[in-house]
C-alpha cells in the first residue's frame, strides 16, 4: 500500500516509517499539514496516519478537509491525546482508527490491517485467490496448504492485486504503491517483481493486459 | 486553651449584666436622692408639727395652772400615733404629752433642733424665754418602712425588665450576626472542591476584611492546585510523544538484534517504557480527575462511551470482559471523559487484579448501577478501606501504579456521588467488586 505518514517527531516519523515499510508499504513521510496536504493532491494514497498536533495546525482541520473534498483515504490518528472526547471528535470527523501514543509498532502493523480490510469491505483477514489462501493480518500465503515465503516488496505488489480484485492496474499505478517519492525506481521493475509473483504463485495468476498493465486472474473470498 | 464561646451568648449575657447592673446603680441613685428628700419632707412636717404644737401647749399648761388643763391630751378617736410629743420644762419635768408617748424614747433632759436616738427622730422646740420645751418623735421605722417601698417600686420592674432585656439584646445581636450565620453556613456547605469567592456583600462591615481575606486565600489556593494540576497534565502529556518515539526505537532495535542478551536487554528497556507511559497516562488521568470538570453542562447517553472502552479492552485481550448494558439510553452529567477514565481504571483493576481464567462482569442497568466485578481471593475489610488511598496496591504481584482506585475516587468525589467496594462481589463467593451509580442530575 502507498501510505502517508504525517508526524513532525522525528524520531518516532522514522521508526514508524521503517516499521511500515517492513510491512511491505511504500511510506512518504510528511512533517507538516502544508506537505500533507501537496502529498494528498498529487498522489493515490492507500492510507494516511496523522498526527493530531502539529506545527502548523490541527490534523482534524486536515482530516475535515480530505473528506469534505470527496477523499475517502483510510485515516488512522496517531495522537498523545487520550481522551474519549478526542477520540470521537476525531472519528466523527472521518477517521478510521485512532491510535493513542505512546504504541506498540505492531499494533500499529495490526490497525493499518485492519484497517485496510474494513475499506475494502471485507474484514475477514483470510483471502481464497485460486489455490491461494492469502492471509492478509499476518501476511502469510499458503499455496496448496504450503507455505509461500514472499519478500516485503513481492507480498505488497500481492495485496496491491487482491485490495483491487479483478481491476486493471497500470505499471504507474502499482510503482506508485511499492515506492515512495524520491525512490530510485528501475524501468523493469514491476515486471521483475511480476514475474518472481508467478514464479512462486502460479504463473497463470496475474495476466497481462499489453500496453495497459496488470489483472488479477480469479479472485473468491 | 479557653473553650471557645458563641459570639451570640457572650454578648447576649454580657450586655444583659451590664444593662441590668446599670439599671441597679440607677435604682440605687434614685433611691438615696428620694430617701434624702423624704426626709427633708419628714423633717419639715416635724418640726412644723412642734412649732404648731408649741403654743397650743402653752396654751394648756398656763390654763392647766388656772385648773383646766390635763397631763395627757386625749385621744380624739382611738389610733396609732405616727408622732408623738412630750412638752417639759427645762428641769425634765413632764407638762404634757400626746397619748401614745413612751417617754423612754425622750432624753433625761429636754433638748432644741433635731436628733436621732436609736429608734426615733426627734425634733425639739422652746418657749416662755426656754421655761418650756416640746420634743416630737418620729419613729425611724416609719421612715425605713417608706424608703424601703419606695426602694422596691423601683426595683420591682427589674424582675420583668431583665428577662425582656435578654431576650431583647440576644434577638437583636442574633439580627445582626445573621449574615454572618448565613456566611459561615455558605462556607461549610462549600463541596471540597469548591474553590470560588465568598460573597462578600452584605456582611457586616467588620467582617468584611474577613471575607476578604478568605477570597485573597481561596484565590491562592486555587492558583496553586490550577498550576499544580496543569503542570501534571502538561508533563503527563507531553512526555507522551518522546515516550513513543523511545518506545518504536527500541521495538525497532529488537527487528535488528540477534543475539540473545542485547536482545533481552532491549526487551527490559522496553517494558520500563511501558511502565513510564503507564504511570504518565495515570498522572494524566488523576490530573484530569482532580482537575473538576467531572460534570458536563448537558447530559449525554454514557452506554456508548462504555461499549467503546470495553472494545478497546476487548480488542487486547479477547473473551475476558462479559458485558451487559441496558437496551435505553443512560443520560448524565458525568463528563463522557472522566466517565471512559473510571471505566478504564475499574475495569484495568479488575483484570490486572482478578484471576485470568474468569472474565470480568461488568454490568450497566438502566437506573445507572455500574458494576465491576472480578473473581479471586477476598479482600479483607481494612485493607478495602485502604485501597482508595493514593499508591496502594493490594497485595499483588500484577503491575500497577497503585493511582487507579484514587483516579476513580477523584472522580466520584468530584461528581457527589458514592462508590461502594464489595469483597466477597455481589452475588459471588470471592473476588472484588466496585459500585457506583454514574446517573447525575441536576
Amino acid at each position: 500500500m502507498r501510505v502517508l505518514l504525517v508526524e513532525d517527531a522525528t524520531g518516532l516519523g522514522e521508526a514508524v516509517q521503517e516499521q511500515i515499510s517492513e510491512d511491505g508499504h511504500a511510506v512518504d513521510w510528511v512533517q507538516s499539514l502544508g506537505f500533507a496536504e501537496t502529498s494528498v493532491r498529487t498522489t493515490t494514497y492507500d492510507l494516511v496516519l496523522l498526527d493530531l498536533m502539529l506545527p502548523d495546525g490541527h490534523g482534524i482541520d486536515f482530516l475535515r478537509k480530505l473528506r469534505q473534498a470527496g477523499n475517502a483515504t483510510p485515516v488512522i490518528i496517531l495522537t498523545a491525546r487520550d481522551q474519549v472526547s478526542d477520540r470521537i471528535d476525531g472519528l466523527n470527523a472521518g477517521a478510521d482508527d485512532y491510535l493513542v501514543k505512546p504504541f506498540d509498532l505492531t499494533e500499529l502493523s495490526a490497525r493499518i490491517a485492519a484497517v485496510a480490510r474494513r475499506y475494502r469491505g471485507n474484514p475477514n483477514p483470510v483471502v481464497c485467490v485460486g489455490d491461494l489462501n492469502v492471509n492478509l493480518g499476518d501476511h502469510k500465503v499458503l499455496r496448496n496448504g504450503h507455505s509461500v515465503e514472499l519478500t516485503a516488496r513481492e507480498w505488497a505488489l500481492l495485496e496491491a492485486f487482491i485490495q483491487h480484485p479483478g481491476m486493471l492496474l497500470s505499471r504507474s499505478q502499482l510503482e506508485d504503491r511499492l515506492y515512495e517519492f524520491g525512490a530510485e525506481i528501475e524501468s523493469n521493475t514491476i515486471e521483475v517483481y511480476i514475474s518472481r509473483l508467478r514464479k512462486k504463485l502460479g504463473k497463470d495468476l496475474i495476466v497481462t493486459v499489453r500496453g495497459m498493465g496488470y489483472r488479477l486472474k480469479t479472485y473468491e473470498s | 486553651m479557653k473553650a471557645r464561646r458563641s459570639l451570640q451568648k457572650t454578648l447576649s449575657i454580657g450586655l444583659t449584666v451590664g444593662v441590668t447592673l446599670l439599671w441597679l446603680m440607677g435604682v440605687t441613685a434614685s433611691g438615696l436622692v428620694a430617701q434624702h428628700e423624704m426626709n427633708e419632707v419628714f423633717d419639715s412636717a416635724l418640726e412644723e408639727t412642734a412649732q404648731r404644737i408649741l403654743p397650743l401647749a402653752v396654751t394648756d399648761i398656763l390654763s392647766r395652772e388656772s385648773g383646766a388643763g390635763q397631763k395627757r391630751a386625749p385621744a380624739m378617736e382611738d389610733h396609732e400615733e405616727y408622732l408623738t410629743y412630750l412638752v417639759r420644762d427645762a428641769s425634765g419635768q413632764i407638762l404634757l404629752q400626746s397619748h401614745d408617748t413612751d417617754i423612754s424614747v425622750f432624753g433625761a433632759r429636754p433638748k432644741k433642733g433635731f436628733f436621732d436616738t436609736a429608734t426615733h427622730r426627734i425634733y425639739g422646740a422652746s418657749a416662755v424665754s426656754d421655761t418650756l420645751f416640746i420634743e416630737v418623735a418620729e419613729p425611724l421605722a416609719h421612715r425605713r418602712e417608706a424608703a424601703f417601698e419606695a426602694g422596691l417600686a423601683l426595683l420591682l420592674p427589674l424582675l420583668f425588665l431583665i428577662p425582656v432585656s435578654l431576650i431583647g439584646v440576644w434577638w437583636a445581636v442574633r439580627f445582626s450576626l445573621r449574615r454572618v450565620v448565613v456566611f459561615r453556613e455558605s462556607l461549610e456547605s462549600r463541596g471540597s472542591g469548591d474553590l470560588s469567592s465568598v460573597s462578600v456583600e452584605q456582611l457586616p462591615t467588620e467582617f468584611e476584611p474577613i471575607a476578604a481575606s478568605i477570597n485573597r486565600l481561596l484565590e491562592r489556593l486555587r492558583r496553586a492546585l490550577e498550576s499544580e494540576r496543569s503542570f501534571t497534565a502538561n508533563s503527563a502529556h507531553e512526555l507522551r510523544t518522546p515516550l513513543a518515539t523511545a518506545l518504536a526505537k527500541v521495538q525497532r532495535l529488537k527487528t535488528e538484534l540477534s543475539e540473545e542478551t542485547s536482545l533481552q536487554k532491549a526487551c527490559e528497556i522496553e517494558d520500563s517504557l511501558r511502565d513510564l507511559a503507564r504511570l504518565s497516562q495515570k498522572l494524566l488521568e488523576l490530573a484530569k480527575a482532580e482537575g473538576g470538570g467531572v460534570l458536563s453542562e448537558k447530559a449525554q447517553d454514557l452506554v456508548p462511551i462504555l461499549q467503546t472502552i470495553i472494545g478497546d479492552y476487548e480488542r487486547l485481550e479477547p473473551g475476558r470482559i462479559d458485558i451487559q448494558v441496558p437496551d435505553t439510553q443512560v443520560n448524565s452529567l458525568l463528563n463522557q471523559d472522566a466517565f471512559a477514565i473510571l471505566v478504564r481504571n475499574l475495569v484495568e483493576n479488575a483484570l490486572k487484579h482478578g484471576d485470568t481464567g474468569a472474565p470480568v462482569r461488568v454490568r450497566l442497568s438502566a437506573d445507572g448501577t455500574l458494576s465491576v466485578a472480578n473473581r479471586g481471593d477476598i479482600i479483607a475489610p481494612d485493607e478495602l478501606a485502604l485501597l482508595r488511598n493514593r499508591f496502594v496496591r493490594s497485595k499483588t504481584d500484577a503491575l500497577g501504579s497503585g493511582l487507579g482506585l484514587a483516579i476513580v475516587e477523584a472522580i466520584v468525589e468530584g461528581a457527589g456521588v458514592q462508590l461502594a467496594l464489595h469483597s466477597p462481589a455481589q452475588g459471588q463467593l470471592d473476588g472484588f467488586e466496585a459500585e457506583l451509580n454514574i446517573v447525575i442530575n441536576r
